[in-house]
């Protein structure tokens, strides 16, 4: 027979054991994985999580780049899966196949500043590059992450991005669109309000976005407002890969597949993309 | 490259020989006007047609066997992986991987050259493991056309009418009821040093001699050469064209279901109905004009207009994948999506209406 130059297991998973499992908010369920073999996952790539029997969805990565066997997800109960997986226990186990998609170049960031803007769940995927830059301030610049969510019962990363705010050359901004009665110690609004008051340096800032499809274009319109090119943008776009490696069609951009050439694009790099947002 | 001339009936006692030993597949009787590629076994009716077939009189043509050929390389609700659970909650995963030899034979060149573009889209990048296991056990026999299926086909227009690519066997008919057999490639000598047929020296003469033969014009042609058409389609995104054809469009999804290099699927899990701690995951065909198609986790649909859905389809076979694999139309022509479309829309029309509007621009 011939020699095989192809991953036999390429929609197989490998099976996880969870190592820890706990409900974040009513809504998303954080998991912390013992995988058999390290990912080495970059930034902004993403896993197809899976329980065989029930089902296989792409999950961002939500912790940053390790080289051991941990991974760290959030998964939001959405379907019929994730209510599946919101039933997973510590000691269960969670089918996992990747990582993929580009991704977000570290090196990209060095000697930058960036501005972090999360939309809701969006937290989770922006957190795996979050990490590897505010873990050292030599290399990378001043941080802003603004996070916007519901209400305060629905924060993401709440202890997280407090510790986030006492680390060198980190700002960080939490708005709720409303308080809904429970206590509070953010802001109210929306992640665009604060934009046109921060202080930046115009040419020496990088900005990444990850939300709802609809936050997308007007945090846009306030980062070009303050000056930043299209080149300076970066956004994490949401798609239902089927299979990761290109081939369903599912994730399907205009010419680009989103499992493949994204889920991380340059803005101005989508310029040619016209159904990236809508 | 070796040659072969023998009989038809000869290459057709062959193959229902072929068809005893491992799965051989043949254009089959359907009903009066279908056909479909399935087991040849030892009493099927198999034929091909006449060197001096009048148009239309062809046995069977490549539209009106409803699936293409290549749809034996990735069947639908094909098993990804069988997977068991222990009582400890542990699992064991086994990936499917199809290595029995088989047979496509009396495939077309259209037929063909979508195999060949689906061989390129499952080997980029990441490869499609199951996919290419099945096809590196397949031996392909293709058949030349002297005459259009129908009036559908427009083959010559996509360049696909003199493809041979890919092909391990390739057939053209001769006078007296004869066929030439080339072997393209070693798989196709092997078979055919064993099947025991008369060699064949004046292989170029005899290719002319089909050559002659075959119909001019061949099938429809678009109003512009095919360069002109893709690069139409390329630049085409806001057109009233996209419109007009999805007025009397179902989104049924037909198109993409018997199209030859349509490759979308979905993933469906299921467990064992006896024994719950195990099943398995498979894919199914899935098409992007289906109105669900684009759909995300929560609901929100990036793709809900039907007339961005039929773009995006004739964008998919016209404009992007040409582009990134730089082998031509992902349209073989066929025709198999305008004969098989309950209300008679069809991608050749479309080309050609996207041309006249360019055109017409000032």
């Amino acid at each position: 027979m011939t020699p095989l130059d192809f991953d036999a297991e390429v929609l197989t998973p490998r099976m996880a054991r969870i190592i820890e499992a706990r409900d974040m908010t009513a809504q998303e369920r954080f998991f912390r994985l013992q995988l058999p073999r390290p990912l080495n996952h970059r930034p902004g790539q993403f896993v197809m999580a899976s329980i065989p029997g029930i089902g296989e969805a792409p999950i961002s990565i939500s912790c940053g780049p390790r080289h051991d066997e941990q991974l760290e997800l959030l998964v939001r109960n959405t379907g019929s899966l994730t209510r599946a997986m919101h039933r997973l226990q510590a000691g269960d186990f969670m089918g996992i196949r990747g990582p993929f998609g580009s991704g977000f170049e570290l090196a990209e960031f060095e000697g930058r500043e960036t501005i972090f803007v999360a939309g809701g769940l969006g937290l989770a995927p922006l957190r795996s590059l979050i990490e590897p830059v505010l873990s050292d301030p030599q290399r990378f610049g001043r941080a802003t992450i603004i996070s916007g969510c519901r209400t305060p019962a629905d924060e993401l990363y709440r202890e997280q991005m407090q510790a986030w705010a006492r680390r060198p050359k980190a700002r960080v901004i939490r708005l709720v669109n409303d308080t809904a009665h429970q206590p509070w110690d953010g802001e109210v609004g929306l992640v665009t309000a604060p934009i046109a008051k921060l202080e930046i340096d115009t040419p020496n800032t990088l900005a990444v976005l990850c939300g709802p499809p609809v936050m997308y274009k007007f945090v846009i319109m306030e980062l070009a407002a303050r000056g930043l090119s299209n080149a300076q943008i970066f956004i994490d776009l949401e798609r239902r890969m089927r299979c990761g490696i290109g081939k369903c069609g599912h994730c399907q951009i205009n010419h680009v597949t989103c499992c493949r050439e994204g889920p991380v694009f340059r803005f101005s790099d989508l310029e040619s993309l016209p159904e990236a947002l809508t | 490259m070796r040659g072969f001339l023998t009989t038809r009936t000869a290459v057709l006692d062959w193959l229902r020989t072929l068809g005893q030993q491992e799965d051989v597949f043949f254009p089959l009787p359907l009903g009066e006007n279908s056909f479909s590629f399935d087991k040849v076994r030892q009493h099927s009716r198999l034929a091909f047609e006449d060197f001096d077939a009048a148009p239309g009189e062809k046995p069977f043509r490549a539209s009106s066997c409803v699936q293409p050929p290549g749809k034996k390389l990735s069947p639908n609700n094909e098993q990804i992986f069988r997977f068991s659970k222990n009582a400890h909650g542990e699992y064991q995963l086994t990936p499917t991987l199809d290595e029995r030899p088989r047979i496509i034979a009396g495939l077309r060149p259209c037929d063909l050259k979508a195999i060949h573009l689906m061989d390129r889209v499952h080997s980029d990048d990441i490869a499609d493991a199951h996919y290419l296991t099945r096809r590196r056990n397949t031996t392909l026999i293709a058949h030349d056309c002297l005459q259009p299926c129908d009036e559908h086909c427009f083959c010559d227009a996509t360049g696909s009418l003199r493809w041979r690519q890919g092909a391990d066997i390739f057939l053209t008919p001769q006078p007296e009821a004869k066929l030439l057999l080339e072997a393209l490639t070693e798989r196709g000598e092997r078979r055919l040093d064993d099947a025991g047929f008369a060699p064949c020296s004046d292989i170029e003469e005899r290719r002319a001699l089909a050559e002659e033969k075959r119909a001019q014009p061949f099938g429809r042609h678009f109003d512009a050469p095919l360069q002109r058409v893709i690069d139409t389609v390329s630049d085409s995104w806001e057109s009233p064209v996209w419109d007009k054809h999805v007025e009397r469009c179902f989104s049924c999804g037909t198109c993409n279901l018997v199209c030859p290099t349509c490759y979308c699927f979905d993933v469906q899990d299921d467990y064992n109905i006896d024994d719950p701690d195990s099943g398995q995951r498979s894919r199914r065909w899935d098409g992007c004009m289906l109105e669900e198609f684009a759909v995300v986790a929560g609901g929100h649909n990036f793709r809900p207009q039907l007339a961005a859905r039929q773009r995006h389809r004739i964008k998919r076979k016209l404009a992007w994948l040409p582009a990134r694999f730089g082998d031509g139309s992902f349209c073989v022509g066929c025709g198999r999506c305008g004969h098989q479309c309950t209300v008679d829309i069809d991608i050749f029309d479309i080309a050609n209406d996207l041309l006249a509007a360019t055109e017409a621009r000032p």
